[in-house]
């Protein structure tokens, strides 16, 4: 059978039926992982023997599957891909790896990540750089870089990863393929590795909408564990999957998708603008109604800063317990703090420091009213306006990306200057604020390259936003597909 | 431009330090997030807003009942440390 094309129902099938056996398909996603983690580095550790564990009634048992670097495995190594963490092997395991198990997944490997999630390259982890399947040359993106490239590459049907600002998302759009977060606490947090406890989220990778489905009906639930985790809702994802989208409608942000704001920048977001407009008249074709919706441009330039500012300020918190004496190697020192210091100095890589310098220098007496509170108020007026227009429209649709992967000599410090190339590929940051829904899939290729679509709904309405894509899936038709299946 | 010495000192706050070069990376990349937290202060009327700190009220959080649940072996929490004795683990003096 095709492995490499197949949706999580075929392979389902194909078990079931007898076709395939489970251990056939991991032995075909380790010679798979085998074929490519020199050149792509898509893991930190791979699950080279055959274990199986749980029920066989679910649409997933048998299947192989990947899971972020830092998502706790009792008895494997999870290192969130830092050297501070390079030994550590935790002594529990995270209720989504627990859910997975149960339901007869089958675990292949670890992924890399940009070091402890905090990146948007994939080229941080202290293994090496991920690159994209696409173009070697390019990055995947991040931080779930490894899962990305695992489900681009063909080598699992879907794996897990970790979305703070736009981390599951942005690198589906490079790797030409789908990311989906949904709400905010409808997946169980414990056992991650927390980055940004207030934004972090946990999602999936997968080659289509409806495996998308499929995974998150696994996944989701309340949790003791995890007490930002919503209550139980009596609904399969998988089941609501249907063609009705009458009456559904969409805006999109002018200041974001005007054309002639980027009269000046490349041919490739040029493109991307265009080709989001075209879609959004496929769209009306296929029943949708969408609306160009103006939004504040002080708002949405405020996007990136505001994230900046309240992820790295609350991971310079959460990491603190990274400290080289109960885990992670330790180093000499005359005394507790001079060993800590060394562990941290040593431990952690240049990016990561810098951005925890600019945590604490947010956190100042001085800073935390100018800088902290404002950006805080800023994500409040944010994700009113957006629960605003949720009132009217059921879902945004934005382009995921302007381009497609940058080269990783692109150097993007002049950008970050400029507005409008940071609003266009910083929004999605959008449905972390908020902990809405939010979903990625496939809209062009450009030279051979994928660029992703966006869709962001109302929280708590996954089921809803997984509906809608599906029906976007259908009108742009670009889904199964692995890298290779495009000449570059 | 914010000084080096002012980097260092939040750095080592942090319990880590870095080198010169890396200092003054990080002292470029500051003067652009400094420039890009200026848009935040041009937002009108922010100052009447409420700071948002989770994305939506959680009705359900509530503190866990005072129950015995699953907890860790010493073996478990010894595990990630060679450093240990006496089923502790083990750190220089800190009592003079």
């Amino acid at each position: 059978m095709d492995y490499k094309h197949s949706t999580i129902e075929q392979l389902n099938e194909a078990i079931c039926t007898g076709k395939v056996k489970s251990e056939e398909l991991f032995n075909e996603a380790m010679h798979l992982i085998e074929q490519y983690q020199e050149d792509y580095n898509a893991f930190v550790t791979i699950i080279s023997k055959y274990k199986k564990y749980g029920q066989k009634d679910t649409l997933i048992s048998g299947i192989p599957y990947a899971l972020k670097d830092n998502i706790s495995t009792s008895g494997i190594l999870t290192t969130a891909s830092s050297n501070i963490l390079k030994d550590y092997i935790p002594v529990y395991d995270a209720t989504i790896y627990k859910k997975l198990k149960q339901a007869g997944a089958v675990l292949v490997g670890k992924t890399t990540l940009d070091e402890l999630a905090m990146g948007g390259t994939g080229t941080t982890a202290h293994t090496g750089i991920v690159r994209n399947p696409y173009d070697k040359q390019r990055l995947i993106g991040g931080s779930s870089a490894g899962s990305a490239a695992a489900v681009s590459l063909g080598i699992v049907p879907f794996a897990i990863g970790s979305d703070t600002g736009d981390s599951i998302r942005k690198p589906a759009s490079f790797g030409g393929i789908v990311g989906f977060k949904p709400t905010y606490g409808r997946i169980s947090r414990y056992g991650l590795f927390a980055f940004a406890s207030s934004l972090d989220h946990i999602g999936c990778f997968t080659r289509n909408v409806r495996d998308a489905a499929i995974v998150t009906d696994i996944l989701k639930g309340n949790d003791p564990n995890d007490m930002t985790t919503l209550p139980d809702e009596e609904v399969c994802y998988l089941d609501h999957l249907n063609d009705d989208i009458k009456g559904r409608k969409l805006f999109y942000i002018k200041e974001i998708c005007e054309e002639k704001i980027y009269q000046d920048s490349d041919e490739n977001v040029k493109k991307t603008i265009e080709t989001f407009h075209q879609t959004v008249e496929k769209l009306k074709e296929a029943g949708f109604e969408v609306d160009e919706v103006s939004i504040n441009k002080e708002l949405l330039n405020a996007i990136y800063p505001t994230y900046m500012i309240i992820s790295c300020a609350e991971a310079t918190s959460n990491n603190a317990n990274l400290t080289g004496i109960q885990f992670g190697p330790r180093q000499d020192g005359q005394d507790i703090n001079e060993i800590m210091f060394r562990a941290r100095t040593i431990g952690f890589s240049e990016l990561i420091k810098r951005r925890f310098v600019l945590g604490s220098y947010i956190l100042q007496k001085e800073n935390q009213e100018k800088l902290f509170k404002n950006a805080c108020r800023v994500r409040r007026m944010i994700v009113d306006k957006m629960n605003d227009l949720f009132k009217e429209y059921d879902g945004l649709i934005l382009p995921a990306s302007g381009t497609i992967a940058p080269e990783f000599t692109h150097t993007s410090k002049s950008e970050k200057l400029d507005p409008k190339a940071t609003v266009l590929e910083n929004h999605m940051a959008i449905a972390n604020f908020g902990g809405f829904p939010s979903i990625t899939l496939p809209m062009y290729y450009y030279k051979g390259l994928p660029v992703g679509i966006n869709l962001t709904g109302r929280p708590r309405e996954d089921k809803d936003v997984l509906n809608m894509a599906q029906k976007i899936e259908d009108v742009l038709q670009i889904k199964n597909k692995v890298a290779g299946d495009y000449d570059v | 431009m914010i000084s080096k010495e002012k980097l260092k000192e939040y750095a080592n706050k942090l319990m880590f330090d870095m080198n010169e070069e890396e200092y003054e990376t990080l002292q470029n990349e500051f003067d652009i997030i400094l420039k890009q937290m200026e848009w935040i202060e041009k937002i009108p009327n922010i100052k009447d807003v409420e700071p948002m700190t989770f994305p939506f009220p959680l009705k359900n959080a509530c503190l866990r009942k005072d129950e015995v649940g699953d907890y860790l072996t010493v073996d478990e929490v010894l595990m990630n440390t060679k450093h240990q004795v006496r089923d502790q683990v083990k750190v220089p003096k800190v009592v003079e």
